[in-house]
C-alpha cells in the first residue's frame, strides 16, 4: 500500500513501474473494444481491475502477456512495456513473455490427463525449462498456493479428483512453479465458494511480497481486501472500454474523483 | 419441542416410491391390453409380424397409454405418454432387428466356423467339399493386410487434417473441410474404379492387394478427418490457453495437453474408420481378384479378403458353399468385435 504510482490517461509519470501499458487499443474484427489504456503496475504491487461485465478488463489483462493474439480476429495497437522493453517488439518471443508473466484463468483448468504433481511441473515440461529438484519445486509451489496440506498425500492422484477451489489453487501453483515476475489473474474466484476465495486471497497477499499481481475481479470487497491500487474500467453505450479512474485502492473506494466510479463502487450500478 | 416431535416421527427406511394401486393398475392394463388385442387382430387378419406391430400395436399402445396418462396425472400426461411409448417402441424394434442379424449370423455361420477353418485356406476346396476341410484363414490374413495398410496411412493423415482443421486458423480450412466432407459421400465402387483407372490401367501399380488398400484408404480418410476434428474440438479451449500461458509452443501444447486429452476419442476414431472399411466389398471385387490360397505379400499377386471370400462362395448354390459364406460373415463380425474390444482396452483412461 505504500508506493502507489498510478497514472490515468492524462498523466505522464510512468517511471518506476515494472509493467505498464501505453495507449493500448484493442479490436475484435471491426469492433473497437478498448481505447487508450494507460496503466502501470509497480514492482510487488497488487492491482485490481474492476468494472461492469463486457468493459474489456479480461481483454486488457490478456494483452499483458500476449495471450490476446491467440484469439482469432484480435487486433491491437499500443505498447506494453515490461522491464523497460516493449513486449510487442518485433524480436520479442511471446513464449519468453508468457513464462515471465504467468496467468490464472477464470475457470479452473488443470490438465485432466496429468496428476497433481504433473500439473505443477507442466510448466517446466511445456516451456522446456529444467529444474534439478522437482520434488522441492512441487512442494514449494503447492505451499505457496496454500494447497500443500490438502494434497501432499496424493500427489499422484489425477488433478480432476480435486474440488473446484482446490483445482484453482492447483492452477495457481502451476503458474507459480515457473517463478514468474508478474502473475495475471482473470477473475480467479468467480467460480468458487467463499472458503476457497478466502484461501486464494490469502495466497495473493502472500505471493505479492515478491511478485507483481494483476487481478480482475467483480467483487468490490475482494478488490479492497487484496489490492494496493485499483483501476476502474467502463464501456458506455457500446463505445470501447476505457479507464475511468485509476488510483490507490483507498482512494478509489473512499474518495473517488469521478462520479461514475463512486456510483459503481457504492453499488449503484454494474 | 420441535426436536421432540421430529424424533417421534416414524421414519421409513425404504426408499420413496409411487405406491398408488390405482395408478399401477391403470399402467398395467394399458401395457397388457394392446399386446393381447394385437395378437388377436393379427392372427385373425393374418398380418405379418412387423405390419401388426406398426399398424395395430403402436396405435393401440399410444391410445391406451394416453388414456392411462389422463387417469394417472391428467391431460398434461398425454404428450409424455406418447413420447415414452414411441421412444421405447422404436428402440426395442431396432434392438430386435440388430439382435436378429447377430443371431442369424451366429446360427448359420457357426457350422462353417471351426478351429481348423481359422488357419486353413480354401485351396482346392470346391462347392461340394465337406466343411471338415478348408477354411478362411487366408481371407482373414488378406483382410488384416489390406485393411491394415489402409489404416496405416489413413490414420496419421486423417488425424493430421483433423489437427489442421482445429488447431490452426488457416483460411484454407473451410475448403479442406468442404472437400473432405464431399469425399464422405464417395460411393465405394467409384473409389474402386478411380484407383483402377488411375493407378492400375496406367501401369503405376501392378496387380496386387495394395490397390484395394488405396481404394479403402480413400473411403476411410473422410471418416477419420471428420471424427478426429470432432474429438479435438471437444478438448476445452481453456486447456490450450492454459498450456500456452505456461510458455508452451503450439506443438508442445498439442502433444502434451490436447492430444492426451483426446486420446481415447482418437482411438475410437481409428476404430470406427477401420469398421467403416473392413466390410467393403465393391472396390475389392474391382481391384483384387479373389485367391483361394494364402498370399502374404500385399504388393504382388491376388489376395483373398473376408468380403470377397463371402462373395466367392455366394456364386454357388450348394449347402456347403452357402455355409462357408455364412461362416465368413460371422468371422467378419467377430473380427470387428475383437477390434472394438482391443480399442476399448487401449483407450481406457489411464489416470
Amino acid at each position: 500500500m505504500s508506493t502507489v504510482n498510478v497514472s490515468d490517461s492524462t498523466s505522464d509519470a510512468m517511471d518506476g513501474a515494472l509493467l505498464r501499458s501505453k495507449d493500448i487499443n484493442v479490436w475484435f474484427g471491426e469492433r473497437h473494444v478498448l481505447n487508450d489504456i494507460n496503466l502501470q503496475f509497480p514492482v510487488n504491487s497488487v492491482t485490481a481491475l474492476i468494472g461492469p461485465s463486457g468493459c474489456g478488463k479480461s481483454t486488457f489483462i490478456r494483452t499483458l502477456n500476449r495471450m490476446h493474439e491467440l484469439i482469432p480476429n484480435a487486433k491491437l495497437a499500443g505498447e506494453v512495456q515490461f522491464q523497460g522493453e516493449n513486449i510487442y517488439g518485433t524480436d520479442v518471443d511471446p513464449i519468453q513473455i508468457r513464462i515471465q508473466i504467468g496467468m490464472v484463468f477464470q475457470k479452473p483448468n488443470p490438465f485432466p490427463t496429468m496428476t497433481i504433481r504433473g500439473n505443477v511441473l507442466a510448466g517446466l515440461r511445456l516451456s522446456g525449462k529444467r529444474n534439478r529438484s522437482e520434488d522441492d519445486l512441487v512442494e514449494k509451489s503447492l505451499i505457496a498456493a496454500s494447497i500443500w496440506n490438502e494434497v501432499k498425500d496424493r500427489l499422484d492422484a489425477p488433478a480432476g479428483s480435486l474440488s473446484g477451489g482446490q483445482q484453482q489453487r492447483l492452477c495457481i501453483a502451476r503458474s507459480l512453479a515457473l517463478d514468474p515476475v508478474v502473475l495475471l489473474m482473470d477473475e480467479p474466484c468467480s467460480a468458487l465458494d467463499p472458503g476457497s476465495t478466502l484461501r486464494i486471497e490469502e495466497t495473493v497477499r502472500e505471493i505479492s511480497k515478491n511478485m507483481t499481481v494483476v487481478i480482475v475481479t467483480h467483487n468490490m470487497q475482494q478488490a479492497q481486501r487484496v489490492s494496493d491500487q485499483t483501476a476502474f474500467f467502463l464501456s458506455e453505450d457500446n463505445n470501447p472500454g476505457f479507464v475511468v479512474e485509476a488510483s490507490s485502492t483507498n482512494e478509489i473506494f473512499r474518495s473517488p474523483k469521478d462520479k461514475r466510479t463512486e456510483d459503481y463502487v457504492s453499488g449503484r450500478f454494474g | 419441542m420441535m426436536v421432540g416431535q421430529i424424533n417421534t416421527v416414524n421414519v421409513s427406511t425404504t426408499p420413496w416410491r409411487v405406491r398408488s394401486t390405482k395408478k399401477l393398475t391403470a399402467i398395467a392394463v394399458a401395457s397388457v391390453v394392446p399386446a393381447i388385442l394385437t395378437l388377436i387382430i393379427s392372427s385373425q387378419m393374418q398380418l405379418p409380424g412387423l405390419f401388426g406391430l406398426v399398424l395395430v400395436f403402436l396405435p393401440l399402445q399410444l391410445l391406451t397409454a394416453s388414456l392411462a396418462a389422463v387417469l394417472v396425472v391428467g391431460k398434461r400426461g398425454i404428450a409424455d405418454a406418447i413420447l415414452t411409448v414411441t421412444v421405447y417402441f422404436l428402440s426395442l424394434v431396432m434392438a430386435a432387428l440388430l439382435g436378429s442379424v447377430v443371431v442369424s449370423l451366429v446360427v448359420r455361420g457357426f457350422k462353417a466356423l471351426s478351429f481348423q477353418s481359422l488357419y486353413q485356406n480354401s485351396f482346392l476346396i470346391t462347392s461340394v467339399t465337406s466343411l471338415d476341410y478348408g477354411g478362411l484363414g487366408h481371407a482373414i490374413v488378406g483382410t488384416l493386410l489390406t485393411v491394415g495398410i489402409a489404416v496405416l496411412f489413413a490414420v496419421p493423415i486423417g488425424i493430421a487434417v483433423g489437427v489442421f482443421l482445429t488447431e490452426t486458423q488457416s483460411p484454407l480450412s473451410g475448403a479442406v473441410r468442404f472437400l473432405s466432407q464431399s469425399l464422405t459421400g464417395l460411393p465405394s465402387i467409384v473409389s474402386g474404379l478411380f484407383v483402377f483407372a488411375s493407378l492400375y490401367l496406367t501401369g503405376l501399380i501392378q496387380r496386387s492387394a495394395v490397390l484395394g488398400s488405396i481404394a479403402l484408404f480413400l473411403l476411410m480418410l473422410p471418416t477419420i478427418i471428420r471424427l478426429s476434428e470432432d474429438v479435438f474440438k471437444l478438448v476445452p479451449q481453456d486447456l490450450r490457453y492454459a498450456a500456452l500461458a505456461l510458455g508452451a509452443t503450439r506443438s508442445k501444447a498439442f502433444f502434451q495437453v490436447v492430444f492426451p486429452a483426446a486420446r481415447s476419442g482418437i482411438i475410437t476414431t481409428c476404430l470406427l474408420g477401420a469398421a467403416r472399411i473392413i466390410g467393403e466389398t465393391a472396390p475389392l471385387i474391382v481391384l483384387v481378384t479373389y485367391l483361394p490360397s494364402t498370399n502374404v505379400n500385399p504388393f504382388s499377386g491376388d489376395m483373398a479378403s473376408l468380403p470377397t471370400y463371402i462373395f466367392s462362395w455366394l456364386k454357388f448354390s450348394t449347402d456347403a458353399a452357402n455355409q462357408r459364406a455364412w461362416g465368413g460373415a460371422l468371422a467378419l463380425m467377430i473380427l470387428v468385435g475383437v477390434l472394438f474390444g482391443l480399442a476399448r482396452y487401449l483407450g481406457r483412461k489411464k489416470i
